[in-house]
């Protein structure tokens, strides 16, 4: 307390105790604001992943995937997908659509008035084909766009593999397949138009996502797979409107993907710094509390008072 | 102010008011550019001792050896700069270098990063001087009286219209008036000139290429469009109309629309699912919908620009720019922002082929309001 | 040591040579004793100034490579991720600038940042200057000059963003072009002029180039070297201290010491935004894609400069358009596309003229008024910072309704009110602080400062001893006028004083009444400090101590 008392009429005093509070508040935020939907992707899977990993190699398991239907989707959308008043009828929405749902984390949801986040699944992969197997067998019946195969989906994870080598092996054909995706797209002018044209109104140049009406947003897509991207326009989830395989054909769809994959994927030739490609705002702010800020310091050092002998 | 002090403004300035403060005796000699040589004071400066707080010799060898530190430092930053340029080569052949973005970074910042601190070595090191090295003090000039005296006002006030009189200006109207009469024209001259930077509105920004018959493509891949690629609800897609090049009617290349016309052209086809309409669609603007595809202009009525985000729950289109909102179930309306107008809407059907075509122009001026817009033609 | 080194004989030679021809010696000596008064809020037109240099350098650097042509091209260069990609003459050699010449994305990242902060600094230095009163007779000139400055500076930044035709950048001219059709009557007629047809042609940017590059520069450049020039004739104003007076100025000298220090200064300027340039990437046109009028992005902003235009365009409502015989004047773009801007503006031009006429201050002022000490002038100038704010912020109501997840209609709803209630009670609560600060003043001066020593005196009670304030804090509270309540009477007086004892009609006439409610309003609340002696010696202060004053207040 001394410390302080000696301190507390010193002339940076104001200063320090503004930082501290901007400090205290900033890190408050950061710890209070995002570990709510952490928390609860974990509750939820914490929940939900009781049923044990199935032991068949490829094999789907339909019974797990029914497991998982009545056991999170069926409170809401029914025991057959019919719906109820705080779920839609998901009957007609298709595989694809309960793909990019579940595997984007988005459901099972928690408030299902809400828009939900992206966040970790609640299953692992496997469990998530069974869920799909399960819904094409039983509920949807074939109705609605199924799980496009060509793009690809997630990226293996470590913890799905039982040794290094098998989760080495799985990574390095998904990463050659994403390449040959990726890469297999050529007319970057098709690609650049149709994002441009229909993607980057919403989801802004970048993919980095903007504000919508009625409290909603469209979201970032950065880590959106090439087959989650394929999903959504297939399915429209949310807000977003369908973008048929008549208009943007399968192809189209590669080249779309294609450029805001490799958009996202470049490394900023301006500089390591590249404020989120927020663009212009991040770039005002940082104009006055960098640039300026470090200006008038030095013009603060050039003119200090000197006394006499200091 | 009180004086109460031995302050700055010390006593040289009292005797003469004219003279800067502290102004030594006026050197001798023909040089103007050499120093005062006055080895009699105890104070060399060219300014008087008393307030003039010289750094100690040990504290100047100090700074000296700081601020040479940090001129070195530039100095070495400055070959830096050199040897980052020559390091990243230019592009070659098919070989891309800097115009790799990975590559580039590094070439934007060993560039930018050696240039930075020369430049901040320099700063430094010239900060140091002026605060270590360099006496402190600080001395004083008096303002100048900036208004000149009644005298002299007066004596300028008589000599001009003494002039003036003996020009005859002020006493020969004529002259005066055909004089000012000259410059009129020439005055206006350059405005006139400007006449030719472009065309005159006429009725220009009414009319777009659209006409009954005219297919649509998908922007940037020019693929034709069918009732059939939007029967899907929710189902949306920015449109062109198909203009053909040789070959025509159907068979022929679909032309690059210009970019005035893209401008003026562009819109936005919906499927809107069945009973989501609402009444306050006109009877007409009903007919000018297709099986619930409804087609509205994408340039905003605000100020044009492109508004394009259509939330297939709410029906609403959202222009980014300034978040005027139209509800596309109710003719394009708007129900949010600054927009007045709603968005022109294209009469569309179908054809025998079952490709979607337009049946007509727009309802109204597409693009921002402008005074006649909402006059006909 | 002591010896004053002679002057090498070659610059003696060059010295006299000038000299001989046009007689410098006495201007020159004169020019190197300038006085700089040392505050660093003094150095945030510099900083204006060096940015503005660095920019002209950029600027030409540039210009080497640059092809201010709308032609459409198939973009065939050496950056991969474009090729094949439809887009003009302007975006493809921006983008040889950025990848194929060396250093230039860099020098293209410099010029961005120097822009930026040349206005941020021409802000900080504009509002230094107000809010010191820096700005009052016989500064006037200045003042305007550097509105001036301010005006064409962002229209010079708007034009510059605009040319490399990238997604962003169209849509500025979009933007621009939506404006000028507003206008009644003449809107397509100066829209059509301007772009050469209709939207957006092939004209608009070689003639945008022009502006940019040579019309705007040389009248910024012509009205910095009036600026400068008036500064000098003039010299600087000097806040208030031991020494400062109306009548003198107090500072370094030109030469040798604020030469270096400026000097100095131009190298710290310049490394900061080569730093800033060096490592934050800005303006990635290169990403955006080029500029097609049928496309956009979410989060589409204008450089910062421009954010209060964007905001009071996204703001305003739309209930006020209307029609004349079904001619459309749609009142929500031409208010906040022209009208506000022009108050803004105009306001800050207009400012030091209506405040010399509530005032009736002719005098000439040399000495920088302490914001708290002419409050209402602080209180307009907080209020005029808080609209700009608003509108500025509004400018980016969709970033923030997406980074805060803030629903975006009410963002909206949020700025129009606080856009009106905003400045107001930025008004009165930026009066108060400056009313409480005089008291506290006052306190100070009359009673020395809270030592934070805590004595007993012999009676038991406890007291805080007040010590005597340093001189140089005596002579800036006193720099406050001891009357400068302005009433009718004073009006009437100044008015005589001004017309050689012919009484001027000011207080009659409605004209006259208004000029002296004004000025009541003006000044009605300031703390007087009239007989107010500085508190001396080392007694302590506690309630007795009042008697002793009104003693020294009587003998001053």
């Amino acid at each position: 307390m001394k410390w302080i008392t000696a301190r507390r009429r010193h002339p940076l005093a104001g200063y320090v105790v503004v930082l501290l509070a901007l400090a205290v508040f900033g890190v408050g935020y950061a710890m209070v604001a995002p570990s709510a939907d952490r928390a609860e992707a974990q509750v939820m899977a914490a929940a939900q992943t009781g049923a044990e990993p199935a032991d068949g190699e490829n094999a789907v398991d339909i019974s797990q995937g029914r497991d998982i239907w009545e056991r999170s989707c069926a409170s809401c959308h029914g025991l057959n997908g019919g719906g109820s008043d705080n779920a839609p009828d998901i009957t007609g929405a298709g595989g694809a659509a309960v793909d990019f749902q579940v595997s984007t984390g988005r459901m099972p949801s928690s408030n299902p008035d809400a828009q939900m986040p992206r966040k970790e699944p609640a299953w692992n992969r496997e469990e998530i084909d069974n869920l799909i197997a399960f819904y094409e067998e039983e509920i949807g019946q074939g109705a609605g766009p199924a799980v496009p195969e060509e793009p690809p989906g997630d990226e293996p994870v470590r913890a799905d593999y039982e040794d290094e080598d098998a989760y080495k092996e799985a990574k390095a054909e998904y990463d050659k397949a994403y390449d040959a995706y990726i890469d297999g797209a050529s007319d970057t002018e098709a690609g650049m138009q149709l994002y441009l044209a229909n993607c980057a109104h919403c989801h802004s140049w970048s993919g980095a996502g903007g504000g919508l009406t009625g409290g909603h947003w469209a979201p970032e897509i950065g880590d959106a797979t090439p087959r989650q991207l394929y999903e959504a326009m297939l399915t429209g989830p949310g807000q977003m409107p369908v973008f048929t395989e008549g208009t943007i054909t399968p192809e189209d769809k590669q080249e779309l993907i294609s450029y805001v994959k490799t958009l996202q994927a470049e490394p900023n030739a301006g500089g390591i710094f590249d404020l989120n490609r927020v663009g212009q705002v991040a770039e005002g702010f940082i104009a006055w509390t960098v640039g300026l800020t470090l200006i008038i310091a030095c013009a603060i050092w050039i003119t200090a008072k000197q006394r006499a002998h200091d | 102010m009180t004086d109460k002090s031995k302050n700055n403004d010390n006593g040289a300035s009292d005797g003469s008011a004219d003279r800067v403060i502290g102004t030594p005796s006026p050197a001798e000699g023909t040089a103007i550019v050499a120093g005062s040589d006055d080895p009699g004071a105890e104070h060399p400066g060219a300014y008087p001792p008393e307030e003039t707080h010289a750094h100690s010799e040990e504290q100047q060898r100090r700074a000296e050896k700081t601020a040479s530190m940090w001129f070195l430092i530039a100095f070495l930053a400055g070959i830096g700069f050199f040897v980052a340029y020559f390091a990243f080569p230019p592009n070659g052949e098919g070989e891309p270098a800097i115009a790799d973005p990975q590559i580039g970074q590094y070439s934007n910042m060993a560039l930018g990063g050696t240039l930075a601190l020369a430049l901040f070595g320099i700063g430094a090191g010239m900060t140091v001087w002026a605060r270590w090295i360099m006496p402190h003090y600080e001395v004083s000039t008096p303002y100048d009286d900036l208004s000149s005296s009644s005298e002299e006002k007066g004596s300028f006030g008589d000599f001009f219209m003494r002039s003036a009189d003996e020009s005859g200006f002020t006493k020969r109207p004529l002259l005066r008036r055909t004089l000012l009469l000259s410059m009129v024209p020439l005055g206006l001259a350059p405005i006139v000139l400007l006449r030719d930077t472009g065309p005159l509105p006429g009725d220009k920004l009414k009319h777009t290429l659209w006409e009954d018959g005219l297919r649509m493509v998908v922007e940037g891949t020019n693929k034709p469009i069918k009732e059939a690629d939007l029967a899907e609800d929710g189902a949306m897609i920015t449109a062109f109309p198909l203009v053909e090049g040789e070959g025509g009617e159907h068979g022929g290349e679909a032309q690059h629309l210009s970019l005035n016309d893209q401008a003026k052209t562009v819109v936005l086809l919906i499927k809107i699912p069945e009973g989501d309409f609402k009444p306050g669609m006109t009877e007409q603007q009903m007919n000018w919908t297709h099986n619930g595809i409804v087609a509205y202009s994408k340039i905003c009525t605000h100020v044009g620009c492109p508004a394009a985000l259509y939330e297939r729950g709410s029906h609403r289109i959202l222009c980014p720019c300034h978040q005027s909102t139209f509800d596309a179930a109710d003719g394009a309306k708007v129900v949010f922002g600054p927009a007045h107008r709603p968005l022109p809407q294209l009469p569309i059907g179908v054809d025998d082929e079952g490709y979607l075509i337009a049946k007509g122009d727009f309802s109204e001026a597409v693009g921002p309001t402008f005074w006649d817009a909402e006059k006909g033609d | 040591m002591s010896t004053t080194t002679q002057a090498p004989k070659a610059l003696r030679g060059v010295g006299n040579w000038i000299d001989d021809r046009f007689h410098l010696a006495k201007t020159g000596e004169k020019n190197l004793r300038k006085v700089f008064p040392n505050h660093w809020s003094f150095m945030l037109g510099e900083i204006a100034l060096y940015s503005f240099i660095i920019l002209l350098v950029t600027g030409v650097f540039l210009t080497l490579w640059f092809n201010p042509s709308m032609a459409h091209t198939t973009y065939e260069g050496s950056y991969q991720r474009l090729n094949g990609v439809q887009m003009s003459e302007a975006y493809e050699s921006t983008l040889r600038i950025d990848f194929d010449v060396r250093g230039g994305f860099l020098v293209r990242q410099i010029h961005h940042w120097a822009a930026l902060i040349f206005v941020a600094s021409l802000v900080a230095h504009m509002l230094r200057v107000f809010f010191t009163g820096a700005f009052r007779k016989p500064r006037e000139i200045n003042w305007l000059i550097g509105v001036g400055i301010f005006t064409l500076a962002m229209l010079e930044g708007l034009f510059g963003y605009s040319l490399p035709d990238d997604l962003p950048s169209g849509m500025g001219v979009r933007i621009l072009q939506g404006v000028m059709l507003s206008l009644p009557v003449v809107g397509t007629y100066v829209s059509m002029f301007l772009f050469g047809g209709e939207f957006p042609g092939e004209d608009i940017i070689p003639r945008l180039y022009m502006l940019h590059i040579l019309l705007i520069p040389g009248i910024l450049l012509a009205l910095i070297a009036a600026h400068f020039m008036i500064l000098w004739h003039q010299k600087h104003t000097q806040y208030p201290g031991t020494g400062r007076s109306e009548k003198k100025v107090v500072g370094t000298p030109m030469f040798p010491g604020f030469a270096v220090k400026a000097g100095g200064f131009f190298f710290f300027v310049f490394a900061v935004i080569v730093g800033l340039s060096a490592f934050v990437q800005i303006n990635p046109i290169h990403l955006f894609g080029p500029f097609t009028p049928t496309a956009i992005t979410s989060g589409l902003q204008p450089d910062w400069y421009m954010g209060f235009m964007e905001g009071s365009l996204r703001i305003f409502p739309n209930w006020l358009d209307f029609q004349v015989f079904g001619y459309a004047v749609p009142i929500g773009v031409l208010v906040p596309g022209l009208v506000i801007p022009g108050i803004i503006f105009g306001g800050l031009a207009a400012w030091p003229f209506l405040e010399q006429w509530i005032t009736g201050d002719k005098r000439v002022h040399n000495v920088a008024d302490r914001p708290r000490n002419a409050p209402v002038r602080t209180a307009v100038g907080v209020a005029g910072v808080v609209f700009y704010g608003i509108l500025w912020l509004a400018g980016a109501n969709d970033i923030l309704s997406h980074t805060f997840s803030i629903s975006l209609y009410w963002t909206t709803y949020f700025f129009r009110v606080t856009a009106i209630v905003g400045p107001i009670i930025g008004f009165i609560v930026a009066k108060r602080i400056c009313l409480g600060l005089q008291r506290r003043d006052l306190e100070t001066l009359e009673h020395g400062y809270e030592s934070g020593t805590i004595q007993q005196l012999p009676s038991g009670e406890f007291i805080e001893v007040h010590k005597e304030s340093s001189q140089d804090t005596v002579h800036v509270l006193e720099s406050k006028t001891a009357v400068d309540r302005i009433d009718d009477e004073a009006i009437a007086s100044v008015e005589e004083s001004e017309s050689d004892g012919v009484e001027a009609p000011a207080a009659r006439g409605l004209k006259g009444r208004l000029r002296a409610k004004l000025a009541h309003w003006y000044t009605k609340d300031n703390v007087s400090f009239e007989g107010v002696e500085a508190h001396t010696g080392h007694h302590l202060h506690h309630g007795a101590g009042h008697e002793e004053h009104e003693e020294m207040a009587g003998s001053h």
